[in-house]
């Protein structure tokens, strides 16, 4: 029983340590350089007073998107984590380790591919379109004379 | 069979995973390149070759595999050389299709081979939660690829309405599953224990009757039930409550993208409507055949919306002038032939399903492909854009008129063999309904003629305003020809195709 | 052996997602914003859920043939939250394809997308 009172003790130490040192951390390494803009309430990019009926810009979706795909499917980890010991029991904890290390593989993938095409830029995000009929154009003629 | 083991029988799943993940990288690795385009297509060939090759060496077996979730079989092993076949003559025409561009070419065969992925779950799926995941896999995968061309107004609508329709079908079908997961304890179809082995065992159905509160209850409980679970199936088919979407679709959507999902996805559907019905209502006698169990009419349920399916979609192709929506439209009739089959619900009726889904791939994907040359050159889909065909594309216009009279099923033409082969099944089965529904097939079948030879009589008896012959692609040319001619000379040797689909379906389960 | 008791609960969850279930199918039939006839979908999803959870929890037959008990249904929920999300996800980037299709390349310009 001391032991796992122990464990929590450990556990809420390096919570509250992981928070304060993450922010002292920053407080060393970061450029200071406070203006009106930054020192208001951080409210992922809107402004923070005035009505909530509003159109919100469209790049919300886009970073929303790809967060919801990757967010649930850490979902799936959850249910591996809470049997994990019963395959470790059975001695195929690496097995386990490997197939949700894949999982996360396969998405890994994913997260590369998009953030390679620059959809997770904010300032680019939305004129891929634009950006892949100039390269369309640019890169037609010889693409065309090898195909012909 | 733990999982380990039967990795063994998953390789051309687990082949498809990393040639999604392949394409994805080869996509970004080669993007700034001039040569992409015959770069992606050999890429994605080479993953085709591969899935090929592993479908090929996979052993022979009926067995559940991953505890029960899948079933390998001889059945799984025929769709996926149909889905193959369906692939390979999409990753063949796509390159030189103009509706996708080339820097997107390798998104496209990434999306292609997950699709892929998905139709090989379906094929094999047994249990009621993985036929949800592997039908909402293929779903996803083609609402993109849809509204694949973004700049485009009616690809964006038609993606919409396929993503809205979509949603609500599978959710219907996931609330027929939940009830039958409830009705059952559990989501296992095939194999000890699960829905089939219930129904097929008295005394738990007399459980069942009793913890639903009398037979009438129970009885209700699962017809409604399974005709939610239809909605989802129907909707993949494109069979006719479940419908609406395919006119829209088909047109919205790239035209090479079309043939595939004209073909595929509608295999596919077919797939998991035979093993569901057979695994869970019908049980297997020692000489080969099939008796029912439960007293669920599925038969019947599957018999009205086949001659709905039919006579809609017929009659309703008959008013189109857009060639795509008209095909649309004859393939929702056709989900109504191939439906036929499965009301017959016998060996013979499968076995009729899957040849006819052979000729249904050569025949509509050719169709299909001049569809794709016509309005390469004209920029449009409309009847009148086929007008003079005849003289300005002479091959295109011939391999047409193949492709036609194969899908009305005259008789010089492989779809006659198809169409047979199913009217004969569901004769056999006899009694008056399913001759009813055999006449209902045969008429159909002469309406449909009606608006195919109205595409015919514009390619060959209307005057195009343009008379200048126009290109069709040398490679569009070769796939024509070799649609064309097992279209035109099947029914010469159609031995092959019988023994095939006799070997896929029908043998006896060996453990 | 019949648990009525059991079975009587599950009722109440049962009728509830019925109506849950209801509920989001006259959403997807009566509403015109594409928006919230995705949200009804959400809705009909997630009735669905909880009928899952429902017949896990106070099951209708009294042994599940299956090894793992009534897990199965606790399995489904996890699996059909995560198509739900991709089916979202999927839905509202062709959403954002259709008005941005209607209006103009630039998406600061339209303003069209209202709640």
């Amino acid at each position: 029983m001391p032991f796992q009172f122990a464990n929590v003790l450990i556990f809420s130490a390096t919570a509250v340590l992981f928070v304060f040192g993450s922010l002292v951390a920053g407080r060393f390494l970061r450029p200071d350089a406070p203006n009106r803009e930054k020192s208001m309430i951080y409210e992922c990019g809107e402004k923070p007073i005035g009505q909530a009926w509003f159109n919100f810009n469209p790049r919300f979706y886009l970073i929303a998107l790809v967060f919801v795909i990757f967010e649930v499917e850490i979902a799936f980890m959850f249910p591996v984590a809470a049997v994990y010991k019963s395959f470790i029991e059975r001695g195929e904890g690496l097995l386990a380790f490997f197939e949700i290390a894949l999982f996360v593989g396969i998405l890994a993938v994913g997260l590369a591919y998009v953030w390679a095409m620059g959809d997770l830029e904010w300032v680019k995000g939305l004129k891929q379109d634009v950006l892949a009929q100039l390269r369309e154009k640019q890169a037609a003629p010889p693409a065309e004379k090898k195909a012909a | 069979m733990n999982n380990i083991h039967s990795l063994r029988f998953f390789w051309p799943e687990s082949v498809l995973t990393v040639a999604v993940l392949a394409m994805l990288v080869q996509d970004l690795l080669v993007r700034r390149s001039p040569r992409r385009v015959g770069l992606l297509t050999i890429g994605a060939l080479f993953w085709l070759a591969l899935t090929a090759l592993a479908t090929w060496r996979t052993p022979w077996g009926n067995f559940p595999i991953f505890g029960g979730l899948l079933v390998h079989d001889p059945l799984r092993i025929f769709f996926a050389w149909l889905f193959l076949a369906a692939a390979l003559l999409t990753v063949v025409i796509v390159p030189r299709s103009k509706e996708i561009s080339s820097a997107r070419l390798g998104e496209f065969f990434a999306l292609l081979f997950a699709l892929l992925l998905g139709m090989y779950l379906m094929a094999s799926a047994a249990d009621l939660l993985l036929i949800y995941l592997s039908i909402e896999t293929v779903s996803l995968v083609s609402y993109v690829l849809t509204g694949f061309q973004r700049g485009r107004r009616r690809a964006n609508e038609a993606a919409l309405k396929y993503v809205i329709y979509g949603g609500v079908a599978s959710g219907i079908m996931l609330y027929g599953i939940s009830i039958l997961y409830g009705l059952f304890g559990t989501t296992r179809v095939a194999g000890e224990g699960g829905i089939g082995a219930q129904l097929a065992d008295v005394t738990s159905r007399l459980f069942l009757a009793h913890a639903f509160g009398g037979q009438p209850a129970a009885q209700l409980a699962l017809v409604v039930a399974v005709v939610f679970l239809l909605a989802g199936v129907g909707y993949k088919i494109a069979a006719v409550p479940f419908h609406m979407w395919s006119p829209d679709v088909y047109e919205g959507a790239p035209t090479p993208f079309t043939a595939f999902l004209s073909v595929g996805p509608k295999a596919a559907g077919f797939a998991v409507a035979i093993r569901f019905f057979f695994a869970a209502f019908e049980r297997q006698l020692p000489g080969g055949g099939y008796a029912q169990v439960g007293d669920l009419p599925w038969p019947a349920i599957i018999g009205i919306i086949s001659a709905i399916s039919m006579t809609l979609g017929n009659l309703t192709a008959i008013v189109q002038s857009n060639v795509k929506r008209l095909l649309a439209y004859s393939s929702i009739a056709h989900a109504g032939y191939l439906l036929m089959g499965l009301a017959a619900a016998s060996t013979a009726g499968v076995q009729s399903i899957l040849i006819y889904l052979i000729i249904y791939v050569l025949m509509n994907v050719g169709a299909f492909l001049v569809v794709i040359a016509v309005s390469r050159e004209t920029g449009g889909e409309d009847i009148k854009d086929f007008r003079g065909l005849g003289t300005r594309a002479p091959i295109a216009a011939l391999a047409l008129v193949i492709f036609l009279f194969s899908l009305t099923g005259i008789p010089p033409f492989a779809g006659f063999i198809g169409k047979y082969l199913i009217f004969a099944a569901v004769v056999q089965r006899g009694g008056f309904w399913n001759v009813l529904l055999a006449v209902i097939g045969v008429l159909n079948s002469a309406i449909s003629l009606f608006y195919y030879a109205r595409l015919i009589k514009a390619m060959y008896l209307e005057e195009a305003i343009d008379q200048r012959p126009f290109r069709v692609p040398a490679v569009y040319t070769g796939v024509l020809v070799a649609l064309a001619v097992p279209n035109s000379f099947l029914i010469f040797y159609w031995t092959p195709l019988v023994r095939w689909a006799a070997a896929a379906f029908g043998g006896s389960p060996s453990s | 052996m019949v648990d009525f008791f059991h079975a009587h609960q599950a009722q109440h969850y049962l009728v509830l997602a019925a109506l849950l279930f209801a509920l989001g199918a006259a959403g997807v039939v009566l509403r015109r914003n594409a928006i919230i006839v995705l949200m009804s979908i959400e809705l009909m999803l997630n009735a669905v859920n909880l009928t899952f959870l429902a017949f896990a929890r106070f099951p209708l037959v009294a042994n599940s043939p299956m090894q793992g008990g009534f897990s199965q249904g606790h399995a489904a929920v996890f699996f059909v939250i995560a198509t739900a999300a991709a089916e979202a996800a999927v839905g509202l980037a062709i959403i954002i394809a259709v008005f941005r299709s209607r209006t103009s390349v630039n998406v600061d310009e339209f303003d069209s997308l209202k709640l």
